[in-house]
């Protein structure tokens, strides 16, 4: 089915759909379970952009289900990213487009900054170690568990772990350098 | 730098992470680094940041979620700008001055502000959350504030106001509720368990005040309850009704997206309903499964299911999983909490550990049970049936979520009486428990005998009873106390000569544990003795008792001993009420019968008969179709199998639901189509009544849990299962 789907079929796409809408969902539900037991979410609005975009691509060649989480990832990446950037916009008011680093103190970033920084360090990380990058890319803003990204990488979970706790100590002492 | 240096990093870094002894650490990385200054410099940079570094992609992914809320589009498919008042203290929204950000939550944001007229008071505001200002949430902010304003109750959040914002954001007012969640607030001032039931049943009712209302809260947890103090008295809140539905559609519900299925809500509290897709058939029972969690959490300091653990293997999985596992009784988990732990909840809760577990046990592991069924019908109906189930054991008295039986009411019955039954006598005892006319008459005139025999007694024997009596009491005592095992080796080798109504209470609690626990020899010992103790008097034995010798006797293989039991019985109740004849009847044909026993059986039948159509026409539906029953097992020993179909067809159609009698209805009527030649018609029969078998052991045998049906209609059911089975094998061609 995921392969009869990079054909570009459409209606393969809406067959697929309820398999893997189910699959985006949780992995908010995972973060949602993170958070205080105070905060309550609608995730699917997240899920649906992250679900058309992926699918929107049409020539996109799927492999399997794990090659389809990865772009998933990526896909909710872009979409925060955008958000955050669009929410950092308007606070600031008027155009600034990036985030000007300098100004920033790192203890007092709201969250869209934080969102911010992180992503332009895992850009920096992907150039020098691309399968770190896409570990933190999966867990991060895909909130796949341990296992999953494993498959979808080809490696153990132990791999996994290491490149995860690696990639966080890594980039938290990157975006501290540059401010 | 490329992978290679980074892997090697990696590599160090994981190692030395492992190693929790900083020289080791030091060591190991001098050793491994060489010279290399520049490696092992980044290596400990690393090491040095790593808890704040997991500290901040932790913090960041709230930041996440924050974004995500705010990513939600108006169908314009622009986003509404928001200016800059976000975080405006002081900012002024009509008569309101903003004081304080006080919570935030679902789709709004709470402050605690001032009114100025026409009074001066503080309240607490409620505004839609900047960015999030989308027609869907809009409505469903909306519907939150009408469910709120229509309700009229000193435990939910009153509304006072409401309107818009000067860009259009809606808002509204209610009650300032200072105070804390009211898990935090029992801990906090160490409430017995007693004081929390207090405050929990208050909740109730404000929970069944919007039940009646309408509106299902949905969202039921501690930190929606809030306790305040008002002159000094706690007075729980519940706050926040932001994803209750109106049960009657008048608002626009919100929660419906493109694929109709968000998951809304607090993981730990939400009913298997509604963590069903959609979770559209919703219902006030959800609530009462979240107020189960609720209260289970107040007693024992942790909700039933670790929501955290469960949703690591994804929602799909917790999904089955809390369908399947059941919840642990209260009181097994206090007990299974290791020492230190426990200690620190009953702490809390004023006592010491074995104290709590034994305040737990029993009826409030029932009643807490009771409302975390997974099958909604067998919770309780409404909030106020909850709380008042939670009165009933506050006061003693016998609660609904626990079955009901002589051992348990009479364990209640000390309780309550504690004096009286210290005085001791049978007298107060007939006094209080005034359970019916026959057993008071029973009682008067067997104190009447009792005196007359004592009058003549030498002094001897009547030492020997009296040290008889106190050690019945003793395990009356025990078996109040559920230490069965205990009352149970002080009596072995009791016989009984002095018949006492405690006696008999007592020997029947333990020929039921027994039983329950499948020791059939023990159990017909006692259930003989029991009898005896009746027969000692020559009054009419309640055939409940008679009843519960039979399938013992069965079980235990004693064959004999059965068909003495079963021609005794008939000749016992020859002159029987119509009340007894189906009973004995069913008694007596447990296993096939002999014509002779047939015949004894006739007049039985005919006033069975008799009683069924009185039940049926006057719609008592229990009584008919277990009148039903046994005529149908009539039939079917009687060699008249079509009859026996048709008896056992009108049982099962009964709008009566009790398992273990259908069970045995499906049983009976199986052998009775096998002999009849309708093979496929048997076969579904059995199955059938396999299937309702299953349904008993779901549950579980002690007597901290409710299982449906007494014990001895499960037997029942089982034995002549077992005959169906064997007879249809029996039957089946040989291919």
């Amino acid at each position: 089915m995921l392969q009869s789907l990079g054909k570009g079929e459409g209606r393969a796409s809406e067959e697929l759909l309820p398999l893997v809408y189910e699959e985006l969902r949780r992995h908010a539900a995972v973060r949602m379970a993170q958070e205080s037991a105070a905060q309550t979410l609608q995730p699917t609005a997240l899920v649906h952009e992250a679900w058309l975009r992926v699918v929107g691509k049409g020539g996109q060649k799927w492999l399997n289900r794990a090659h389809f989480f990865g772009a998933a990832s990526e896909a909710m990446r872009r979409i925060l990213i955008e958000n955050a950037r669009r929410r950092s916009r308007l606070k600031r008011g008027g155009d600034a487009v990036r985030v000007d680093i300098d100004q920033l103190d790192l203890a007092e970033t709201g969250p869209e900054e934080k969102i911010l920084l992180i992503d332009e360090a895992i850009e920096r990380l992907q150039a020098l170690d691309p399968e770190k990058a896409r570990v933190v890319v999966m867990k991060f803003f895909g909130g796949h568990t341990n296992q999953e990204v494993a498959e979808s990488l080809g490696v153990n979970e132990r791999t996994v772990e290491r490149h995860w706790a690696y990639a966080k100590a890594w980039l938290f002492q990157n975006i501290r350098s540059q401010s | 730098m490329n992978t290679d240096s980074t892997n090697r990093e990696e590599e160090l870094f994981d190692a030395a992470r492992r190693m929790t002894e900083s020289g080791a650490r030091r060591a190991f990385l001098e050793s491994e680094c060489g010279g290399d200054g520049r490696l092992r410099g980044r290596v400990e940079a690393l090491l040095s940041s790593s808890d704040e570094a997991d500290r901040f992609f932790a913090e960041s992914t709230s930041a996440l979620i924050a974004i995500e809320l705010a990513g939600e589009r108006t169908r314009g498919g622009t986003p509404m700008l928001p200016r800059d008042w976000a975080e405006g203290i002081g900012t002024r929204i009509d008569r309101y001055k903003l004081v304080q950000k006080v919570g935030e939550g679902g789709c709004g944001v709470v402050y605690l502000a001032e009114q100025e007229e026409p009074v001066r008071r503080r309240v607490a505001l409620k505004i839609i959350r900047l960015g999030m200002e989308s027609h869907s949430v809009i409505a469903r902010f909306e519907a939150e504030r009408q469910a709120l304003a229509m309700m009229d109750h000193p435990n939910i959040a009153r509304v006072f106001d409401a309107g818009e914002t000067e860009r259009g954001s809606p808002y509204f007012v209610m009650e300032y509720v200072q105070g804390v969640k009211i898990t935090s607030y029992c801990d906090q001032h160490r409430l017995p368990i007693r004081q929390r039931l207090d405050l929990f049943i208050q909740i109730c009712h404000a929970i069944q005040h919007a039940h009646q209302k309408g509106i299902v809260h949905g969202d039921i947890k501690p930190s929606n309850i809030i306790v305040s103090l008002h002159d000094g008295i706690p007075i729980p809140k519940v706050i926040d009704f932001g994803i209750s539905k109106a049960t009657e559609g008048r608002f626009s519900d919100a929660t419906a997206s493109w694929a109709g299925l968000p998951l809304v809500g607090t993981p730990a509290y939400m009913s298997p309903e509604q963590m069903e897709m959609g979770g559209l058939d919703v219902d006030t029972r959800s609530d009462i499964y979240s107020l189960g969690v609720l209260l289970y959490e107040l007693l024992t300091g942790r909700t039933p299911f670790d929501a955290q653990q469960l949703l690591k293997e994804g929602v799909e999985a917790m999904r089955s999983r809390l369908y399947e596992l059941d919840a642990v009784r209260p009181s097994l988990c206090a007990h299974e909490l290791d020492p230190q732990e426990l200690g620190r909840v009953a702490q809390v809760r004023g006592c010491r550990g074995s104290r709590l577990i034994a305040l737990l046990r029993g009826d409030l592991d029932g009643i807490v049970l009771k409302a975390l069924e997974k099958d909604r019908r067998r919770r309780y109906e409404t909030a106020n049936g909850f709380a008042l189930d939670v009165q009933r054991h506050l006061v003693n008295e016998p609660v609904m979520a626990r079955p009901s039986r002589w051992g348990y009411r009479l364990q209640k019955l000390v309780r309550r009486n504690r004096g009286v039954f210290a005085a001791g006598g049978a007298v107060a005892v007939a006094l209080i428990m005034g359970t019916g006319v026959s057993t008071w008459l029973f009682l008067k005139e067997r104190e009447a005998r009792q005196r007359a025999v004592a009058a003549e007694q030498q002094q001897t024997r009547l030492r020997q009873e009296a040290e008889k009596r106190e050690q019945v009491t003793q395990a009356a005592l025990l078996v109040s106390q559920e230490r069965f095992a205990e009352a149970d080796r002080l009596l072995d080798g009791l016989s009984l000569t002095d018949a006492t109504l405690e006696g008999a209470a007592v020997f029947r609690a333990l020929g039921e544990w027994h039983a329950l626990n499948e020791r059939w020899r023990e159990a017909a010992d006692r259930f003989g003795i029991l009898l005896r103790v009746n027969q000692l008097d020559g009054a009419d034995v309640t055939s409940l008792d008679y009843l519960e010798r039979g399938p013992a006797l069965i079980e235990l293989g004693d064959v004999a001993a059965y068909e003495r039991f079963r021609q005794e019985a008939i000749i016992r109740f020859a002159d029987g009420s119509p009340h007894f004849a189906e009973r004995v009847v069913k008694i007596s044909l447990l296993t096939p019968a002999n014509d002779r026993l047939l015949e004894d059986l006739e007049p039985y039948g005919r006033v069975a008969r008799e009683a069924y159509m009185e039940a049926a026409s006057s719609g008592q539906a229990f009584e008919a179709a277990w009148r039903a029953m046994s005529l149908g097992l009539l039939a079917y020993r009687t060699g008249n199998y079509s009859d026996a179909v048709s008896w056992c067809e009108r049982c099962l159609s009964s709008p009566d639901f009790n398992a273990p009698r259908m069970a045995a209805a499906q049983a009976i009527l199986a052998m009775a189509q096998a002999r009849l030649g309708r093979e496929s018609a048997a076969g579904m029969a059995l199955e059938a009544a396999r299937e309702m078998m299953e349904s008993r052991t779901r549950g579980r045998r002690d007597r901290g849990t409710p299982v449906q049906g007494f014990w001895f209609d499960w037997a029942f059911a089982r034995i002549l299962l077992r005959e169906g089975e064997q007879q249809i094998e029996e039957l089946a061609p040989r291919s």
